[in-house]
């Protein structure tokens, strides 16, 4: 394998990171907003937590290859379009997804709370699973991960 | 180079593809997260079992429907046959291995959950060397060996 390659495999696991661990998130996710019992809703929330380093990881994957790739690759540049505009969804979605990162990690430590009380089902926790800003930090991060994986295959702009 | 080369109508059967394999990456991963904690806390594995089995019916399944049709759209767009190149051939093999993988991982589940729970630490183990598999051909299809 030479450099390119090495460096476009990083890139891509890195891809492969943010939108499996993205996968991963809303399928926990889903999962607890079906379940009652505290116990159940917090080891769903606990494994969301692996997701979320996956998805960390991922950012900085894509983001630390991807620009390699631009300064090794002669025939793009910093200021192609679909680069630019990926940076800046890039640096968008990371805050939100963190935002909604802390809202369900407060959350988690709620439903782990009940689960240690006696583990029964309280209407404040269903409510706090199913917080709509968390759901709109969570969403609005997810569908830029997607729209970046749309720019990365489409390339607007570029040549060829 | 093919990224490079790659005509605009293969873009979205290439989309489609990449799309269903990260899908199917992060399913298989969390099949494999509940595998492993209903392995390590006994009070919550028949529920992290139960779950496993949902995820990979509503979640790994269509992911791996998506990723295989999208990955025979562009392979007859790319018209590779006869001369299949490694890469195809490393992805071939583990995509359409990986329906006799998922076969399994579904009866072990079923039979973890309705019949034989020990069968559970099987599944687990199933699934993560299907998560390994992935990533070699992830790599196959990224570093294109012998193209």
């Amino acid at each position: 394998m030479d450099k390119y390659e090495w460096l476009l495999f990083l890139h891509v696991s890195g891809a492969f990171l943010l939108i499996g661990g993205i996968v991963v998130a809303w399928t926990f996710g889903i999962a607890a907003v079906r379940r009652e019992l505290p116990s159940e809703i917090a080891l769903l929330m606990r494994l969301t937590g692996a997701a979320a380093a996956a998805i960390g990881i991922g950012m900085v994957t894509t983001l630390v290859f991807g620009l390699w790739l631009v300064s090794y690759l002669d025939f793009y540049k910093w200021t192609d379009g679909w680069i630019l505009a990926a940076l800046i969804t890039w640096l968008i979605a990371g805050p939100l997804g963190g935002a909604g990162g802390k809202r369900d990690k407060e959350t988690r430590q709620f439903a782990e709370r009940l689960a240690a009380e006696g583990d029964t089902p309280s209407a404040e926790l269903q409510a706090r699973v199913r917080d709509p800003i968390a759901l709109a930090l969570n969403l609005g991060s997810s569908l830029l991960a997607l729209a970046i994986l749309v720019l990365m295959i489409w390339k607007p702009g570029a040549g060829g | 180079m093919i990224a490079f080369l790659r005509p605009d109508g293969w873009d979205f059967p290439l989309f489609v593809h990449v799309l269903g394999a990260m899908a199917l990456f992060g399913g298989v991963g969390a099949i494999f997260l509940l595998s492993l904690a209903g392995q390590r806390m006994p009070e919550q594995a028949v529920f992290a079992r139960r779950t496993a089995f949902v995820t990979l019916l509503a979640v790994v399944w269509p992911a791996y429907v998506v990723m295989r049709v999208g990955a025979q759209w562009i392979f007859d767009k790319e018209d590779l046959d006869p001369d299949m190149p490694t890469w195809i051939s490393t992805g071939i093999v583990v995509g359409d291995g990986g329906a006799l993988v998922l076969i399994a991982l579904t009866v072990l589940g079923w039979l973890a959950l309705r019949r034989k729970p020990s069968v559970a630490r099987y599944f687990a183990g199933l699934a993560g060397v299907y998560l390994v598999a992935l990533v070699v051909a992830w790599w196959a299809m990224t570093a294109k060996p012998g193209a």
